[in-house]
């Protein structure tokens, strides 16, 4: 077999990355099993692009063009890359190089995932994954196409989007997407390949257990030793910025560089996208004008547009997002959760299903209590009616503490008024706009006021803070009986009563949590924030102090508190939601370089203009790409878990919160 | 160069929750009044263009969370600040005798180069309401306090009505141009992409 099966991969991060199985199976991918590309009887071509190109080495200016075709054969669907004869822009690539890289038939079957790369500035690219792990070098679409190529695989091939990364499209096996993606982590079979192919320099670091399973054989056999490829290697190997081993000597980097590279092409990645945005920006657009601006972009071809759309918004077509919301859960349904007696039975089973869909509104008020932890999921019906009782009266034991403070009485209790004063102040400016409580004398403003201050009294210490009556108000709303209403706000103020602290414990610790994400998930944007003196991340203190409630619509604060509520997959998702926001912008934020107080008053312009489904999806990848190392940037105690004890947040590094804030 | 040279004057709006620091922003700058407005999370500003002797400035107007509890904030919002406006109700004693508390406060976080000469504006606001009738700190009184504390000008505003707002913000805005050294800024219509945008000194420009 004369054809060498190694391909020089390129530099690219991303496509390392894609390599996950690496080189074990290398010799397989098109030996001799499929027909060559003249074999086509009875074939119908159905997709066909003209300069489709590869980079074989890091330098754009080598290249090799080529036609990209679809066949259709009987019920199968075979790619085709054949490189464009005697039209290799550089003399170094030889008619070897051609050979090289040519793809013959490739049944998709064969194929397990296509990853898309849709940059702001440069070409368009996608790197195809075999089954067996191999992986082809990224096509560059010159004259774009990718949009149609996914497409047409669509029409033939079962094909879904990849949870966890919105580029990846799974093609044939998709049984479990995430363990797929996820097994992408381990990166340093793939950076075998690169490094095995050549010289023998980083490979006695990377070879180490986590790919003892590739002989050397496999790398060599039957592959090239030209010269050519040695060399052109070892240019790479030895620039310490492109050499992939020296980032992946130790696991915790790894993560960490897989979490970056997977969320960043989750997101627009790259900061060129911004000079479209300056260019736009003689457009004198308002800032309340970005985000709808952005949106309208997303429905423009994306090599055409000065700022390219949000890849997640690309192509809305057809192709199937891997894990696409869910219509609410309603009361048929519900009751499949519940036992005879009414106990949840898989209380796991049904946070997932209301993280994924959320709650129709008629069922929250039976919901609500248990996402908030007023009720236990294992109570029976029997219990909880009971526990209601009981709490009721407790309620109004406490209500009549301050209900039975004579004019006289308050008059030598100034905390009591203040307090009282405070409120009043605040449940009139609270939705006023929504029916449930407009107009004068309306009696659920009432109630807002009575339960607060009744809280205030519940717990005197903490007392009342600004912020509470929005977190009380959808509470209400939903659950309109007043002893109710106060035990679920009690439940959630466990949670969240560290956000009203005197000392801004609580916000300080989420702040700082958002500042180590973004540090994992996004460098450049935490490397503008601390160019710019935007570390406090005080631009996020409202998203978080009232878990986005003036950020969107009432309904839409519903629905993103029952699925924060549920806590899944972190208890601390409202965190990844803020780094889901901030990196749907990060162009605009980086591109204009935004400072302090300009980005305080885009993300408050932000408010209403947040696509909620979308960023709650964002917040999910994120979460899973960060995995572990994500929930290490978050401390023991961070809102809204529930106080482990007293002394939870003192585990907290005061002095790094003290640099930082 | 720039086109286009103008100065940027950072104001800071406190005084207790509630007495319609938001109010009197969206009155000076949009000439709008609600009812709607919600209390104040974290901090937000305004912009608005004035002009002085030939000159334009851009004021931009800090409004913040009313509550002491969120006063650990101020820190990140005061910096830079040209002029401090302290906002009472004139029907409210206790957000009257707060005055002192959110001066002094400010004074602490800021720290002004020259915090003896630091330009506060005091502003009396909600005279409409009840027609006068629940009013209960006296101009004289709040004039007194204005004088001990170095002749700080006093103005009495309705936000609602719109009454005094535009006199009280033009002499916030004079004070805050004097205040101190000027910081001369380039705001360029549009961005050179290879240049900083970042705000420039006068002292740079020689």
């Amino acid at each position: 077999m004369q054809e060498p099966e190694l391909h020089d991969l390129s530099d690219d991060a991303d496509y390392a990355a894609s390599q996950q199985h690496g080189s074990a199976s290398m010799m397989r991918s098109d030996s001799g099993k499929h027909s060559s590309s003249s074999e086509h009887d009875g074939a119908e071509v159905v997709y066909l692009k003209d300069n489709v190109t590869i980079h074989p080495t890091q330098f754009a200016s080598e290249r090799i063009s080529g036609r990209l075709r679809l066949i259709k054969q009987g019920s199968s669907l075979f790619m085709t890359w054949i490189p464009y004869k005697g039209q290799n822009s550089n003399a170094r690539l030889t008619e070897r190089d051609r050979n090289l890289y040519t793809i013959r038939a490739v049944p998709l079957t064969e194929v397990r995932s296509i990853r898309r790369h849709t940059p702001a500035l440069g070409w368009q690219y996608i790197i195809v994954v075999l089954s067996t792990g191999l992986a082809f070098p990224p096509l560059y679409f010159y004259n774009g196409g990718v949009k149609e190529f996914l497409a047409t695989i669509k029409q033939h091939v079962f094909i879904v989007r990849s949870a966890d990364d919105a580029n990846v499209f799974l093609v044939n096996d998709f049984q479990n997407p995430l363990q797929r993606t996820l097994s992408s982590l381990e990166l340093p079979r793939a950076l075998s390949v690169a490094n095995g192919q050549s010289t023998s320099v980083s490979v006695g670091e990377t070879s180490s257990d986590e790919n003892q399973e590739r002989t050397s054989g496999d790398v060599y056999e039957g592959s090239i030793s030209s010269s050519q490829y040695n060399e052109r290697q070892r240019q790479r190997v030895h620039d310490p910025a492109r050499d992939l081993s020296i980032q992946v000597l130790e696991k915790f980097s790894l993560v960490t560089k897989f979490a970056r590279e997977t969320t960043s092409q989750l997101f627009r990645d790259n900061h060129s996208n911004g000079y479209g945005a300056i260019e736009r920006r003689s457009n004198n657009l308002s800032p309340i004008d970005y985000p709808q601006k952005a949106s309208n972009d997303s429905n423009k071809v994306p090599d055409k547009s000065p700022v390219p759309p949000d890849s997640l918004e690309f192509d809305k077509v057809s192709l199937v997002w891997g894990k696409p919301r869910q219509a609410p859960l309603g009361s048929d349904e519900w009751k499949t959760f519940l036992d005879y007696e009414g106990r949840i039975m898989d209380s796991e089973a049904l946070r997932k299903r209301i993280f994924y869909g959320g709650v129709e509104h008629e069922l929250r008020k039976e919901v609500w209590p248990f996402l908030l932890g007023y009720h236990a999921y294992d109570s029976t019906e029997a219990e909880r009616e009971y526990l209601r009782a009981v709490k009721k009266s407790e309620f109004e034991t406490i209500k009549k503490q301050w209900q039975s403070i004579s004019p006289e009485q308050a008059k030598r209790f100034t905390k009591f008024r203040e307090r009282k004063g405070l409120i009043e102040k605040d449940v009139v400016r609270t939705d006023r706009s929504l029916s449930f409580y407009d107009g004068d004398d309306n009696p659920n403003v009432n109630l807002l006021r009575d339960i607060l201050l009744t809280y205030s009294f519940y717990n005197f210490d903490l007392g009342y803070c600004q912020g509470m009556s929005d977190l009380l108000s959808p509470i209400l709303f939903v659950m309109e009986d007043e002893s109710d209403t106060f035990w679920c706000f009690v439940s959630l103020m466990e949670r969240l009563g560290p956000n009203f602290n005197r000392d801004q414990n609580g916000m300080h610790s989420q702040l700082f949590a958002i500042t180590k994400l973004v540090e994992l998930l996004d460098i450049p944007l935490h490397n503008h924030f601390t160019q710019h003196d935007c570390l406090n991340y005080f631009f996020c203190f409202r998203w978080v102090l009232i878990q986005f409630k003036r950020e969107f619509e009432f309904d839409k604060t519903m629905r993103l508190w029952e699925v924060l509520w549920a806590h899944y997959p972190s208890e601390h998702l409202h965190l990844y939601v803020c780094v889901a926001i901030l990196k749907r912008h990060r162009s605009k934020i980086i591109g204009e370089q935004m400072d302090f107080d300009t980005l305080l008053k885009f993300i408050n312009e932000l408010s209403g203009h947040i696509d909620l489904d979308a960023v709650v999806r964002d917040a999910e990848a994120l979460c899973i790409c960060a995995g572990e190392n994500g929930a290490a940037c978050i401390p023991p105690g961070t809102p809204p878990s529930l106080p482990v004890d007293d002394y939870g947040l003192l585990l907290y590094p005061q002095q790094e919160l003290d640099d930082v804030l | 160069m720039p086109s286009r040279r103008r100065t940027l004057l950072k104001v800071i709006i406190l005084g207790d929750s509630g007495v319609g620091k938001t109010s009197l922003m969206n009155q000076y700058v949009n000439k709008k009044f609600s009812n709607q407005y919600k209390a104040t999370i974290g901090a937000d500003f305004l912009t608005k263009e004035v002009q002085f002797e030939d000159r334009l400035f851009t004021l931009q107007i800090w409004d913040t969370a009313g509550q002491e509890r969120f006063q650990s904030l101020g820190v990140a919002f005061y910096r830079g600040a040209d002029c401090c406006v302290l906002v009472y109700d004139v029907n409210s004693m206790k957000s009257f005798d707060n005055l002192n508390n959110w001066r002094e406060e400010f004074l602490i976080q800021a720290s002004p180069s020259d915090p003896e000469n630091f330009p506060f504006v005091v502003i009396g606001n909600k005279v409409d309401v009840d027609g006068g009738n629940s009013r209960v700190v006296s101009e004289k009184k709040a004039r007194a306090w204005c004088a001990s504390k170095g002749n700080i000008p006093y103005y009495e505003t309705s936000a609602k009505e719109g009454i005094n707002v535009e006199e009280a913000f033009q002499c916030i805005a004079k004070d805050a141009l004097k205040s101190g050294e000027e910081e001369e800024i380039y705001l360029p219509d549009t961005i050179d992409v290879g240049s900083s945008n970042q705000p420039r000194s006068t002292g740079c420009e020689c």
